[in-house]
């Protein structure tokens, strides 16, 4: 892939793209609603489904994932697995009983159900250290993609970038652009899919259905190359891939601007049968990036090129380097820039937005101004929205990782603190205040134990690795919310009564 | 005799009621389905990997894929989400017989024929 010059006609797609995204979002914003950061236009449950989906397709799914694929080979399915299983646990666990508690944040629900300000705090805290870390991935994303599109390096791509983001923000704000989730996904699904069927039919393999069709690339690689895919733990452990897989499951049911969207449907039954359109639109995209790792090895290979000869960089852009090295058109590489920065894009500016508010509502003014006019936090918002950025951009300067990996760090984070405190708030009325409080904390210093102590103590970097905490941290956290909650006074008995009658629907004694 | 709150305390493991228990019966099924898919494929290939050979996982190709690629990546969301349109089936049902058995019992309590 050509680095160093301004890629025209890519650049074009993806600034149609946008224009595309703005002028439907200027279409719509008289029939939309915008709260907290997430707002959407909902017809149905079809369209409930594509708003989850639209959601929750970040850098990570659409660049990052096919990245690890290409790296780990079978290991990068603990990612497929995970991040598609966490919706089975948000749908029976969480889904219906979210609703009743009828908060609209995940700051409000542990700040309710726990009767603690306190509690309120550190929740809203950790929510905005995951939408930073989440944040990192996206920008790294947007960083590469930039890079590409304008030929310079990643560090100026980076703050290019960033003001690109910022600036999306701030017009489309001043304009009054809502966002059109049933579009944004219809372009993310045709923008991974569609360059697929064209590598796959120019390959002679089975196009109309590339999900399967790469397979013959598999064999392919097997027998004329010697790359062997037949042993799936043979460089990770058992133990790593489970590990792995439950943290982004456990994390997947934690991540507040996941568990919010069930806030803003509009009856229960939607919000369940949404889920499950949800489910099948994010299974469309992870049948499909297996695909683009296995067939860039393929190339590569043909081409005589060594494996990942460009780190972890090249490896976070073998979607489109994959697809170019396979003679796709350019157009068609295009589409997956387009595609890629639309839901890097769509992610990092709900994820600031979210951080902004809960900042400017759970913070502010309760720690910093206590009588704080209205008027005062949309301010406090707008600057916290901006000093968010601007540490995201520093940190994506450095990143600890792969796209895909940083984001399994935001999983591990909130598969450790959110996930237990909303799943025993929601199942076992005893948990209180002072439990939740000492979980939260567990949380957050089990998902920084790698980072702080993990090479002074290996031990803590084998059972705790950074991106996947959560499989040992979230037990044992539960663990600790009972005993402290056991040890300490009840919940009132309203919060009680609340939970048994309203949430579990139980008669009363 | 009073009782204390605890006492009347419900949870995932003490669920109360017929329709909390009916929600907890169906819950522990599902996820029970998810845990051993994704467990069971897991170990399915380990034990193929480390006690037979690699030959046997090139060999076991299902769709186009090897088996292990095929059961992961392809197999388990579609399992996840039959998983989810079961439950949301068994959790429409049960709503609409909640709320029938809810207008019956107020109607009857509005004739003055209930006990």
């Amino acid at each position: 892939m050509a680095y160093g010059m301004i890629q025209l006609v890519p650049l074009a797609i993806v600034a149609g793209i946008f224009i595309l995204f703005i002028i439907s979002g200027l279409r719509n914003r008289s029939n939309q609603s915008t709260e907290y950061g997430f707002s959407g236009s909902y017809t149905g449950r079809v369209g409930i489904g594509a708003g989850i989906a639209s959601n929750w397709m970040s850098a990570a799914s659409f660049l990052g994932l096919a990245g690890v694929f290409y790296l780990k080979g079978y290991f990068a399915m603990a990612y497929v697995v995970g991040w598609t299983g966490g919706y089975v646990l948000l749908l029976v666990l969480m889904a219906t009983q979210i609703r009743r508690f009828g908060k609209f944040t995940a700051p409000d629900f542990v700040g309710f159900r726990y009767e603690s300000e306190s509690a309120r705090t550190i929740a809203a805290l950790i929510s905005i250290t995951i939408s930073v870390i989440y944040c990192v991935a996206q920008f790294r994303g947007i960083a590469l993609l930039v890079s590409w599109l304008f030929g310079i390096d990643y560090i100026p791509a980076v703050v290019v970038g960033t003001s690109l983001v910022v600036s999306h923000i701030v017009v489309s704000g001043a304009m009054g652009v809502a966002r059109n989730q049933k579009l944004q996904y219809f372009v993310l699904i045709i923008t991974f899919i569609l360059p697929l069927m064209l590598l796959t039919r120019k390959l002679g393999y089975f196009w109309v259905l590339p999900q399967f069709g790469y397979g013959a690339a598999i064999g392919e690689l097997q027998q004329q190359f010697g790359f062997n895919w037949s042993e799936p733990f043979a460089t990770t452990s058992l133990f790593e891939w489970f590990a792995l897989c439950f943290t982004l499951m456990f994390g997947t049911a934690g991540l507040p601007h996941v568990l919010s969207r069930f806030y803003m449907v509009p009856g229960i039954r939607d919000a369940r049968w949404g889920v499950v359109w949800g489910l099948f639109f994010i299974a469309l995209i992870y049948w499909s990036a297996p695909a683009y790792g296995v067939l860039a090895r393929l190339f590569e290979a043909r081409n005589g090129l060594a494996l990942n000869t460009g780190g972890a960089d090249a490896a976070d852009m073998i979607v489109l380097s994959g697809a170019g090295l396979g003679g796709a058109p350019l157009w068609a590489v295009g589409l997956l820039a387009a595609g890629g920065m639309s839901a890097a894009f769509s992610t990092s500016t709900g994820l600031l937005m979210s951080g902004s508010a809960s900042f400017s509502f759970d913070i502010y003014p309760r720690l910093i101004r206590k009588n704080a006019s209205e008027r005062d936090k949309v301010y406090a918002a707008k600057a916290f929205f901006l000093l968010l950025a601007a540490l995201v951009m520093v940190l994506a300067f450095r990143p600890w990782g792969m796209i895909a990996e940083i984001a399994a760090f935001a999983f591990a984070l909130a598969g450790n603190t959110i996930f237990p405190a909303f799943l025993l708030g929601i199942w076992w009325p005893r948990a209180n205040a002072t439990g939740v409080i000492c979980g939260m904390l567990t949380g957050l210093a089990i998902s920084l134990a790698p980072l702080l102590i993990g090479t002074a103590f290996p031990l803590v970097l084998q059972l705790f690795p950074l991106t996947s905490s959560a499989f040992i941290g979230a037990p044992l956290v539960m663990i600790i919310m009972i005993l402290t909650s056991l040890m300490t006074a009840p919940p009132s008995a309203a919060i009680r009564h609340f939970v048994s009658r309203d949430v579990h629907e139980c008669p009363e004694n | 005799m009073n009782e204390s709150p605890s006492d009347r305390d419900v949870s995932f493991f003490k669920p109360h009621g017929t329709a909390m228990q009916g929600v907890v019966r169906v819950i522990k099924f599902i996820l029970l389905g998810w845990l051993v898919a994704i467990v069971g494929f897991q170990f399915f290939a380990y034990f193929l990997e480390v006690s037979y050979s690699e030959l046997l996982l090139t060999d076991l190709v299902f769709f186009n894929l090897p088996i292990q690629f095929w059961l992961s990546g392809q197999l388990l969301p579609l399992w996840f989400i039959i998983l989810c349109v079961l439950f949301n089936i068994w959790m429409d049902r049960h709503t609409v017989q909640a709320t029938e058995g809810s207008l019956r019992f107020r109607i009857k309590s509005v004739k003055g024929e209930d006990e």
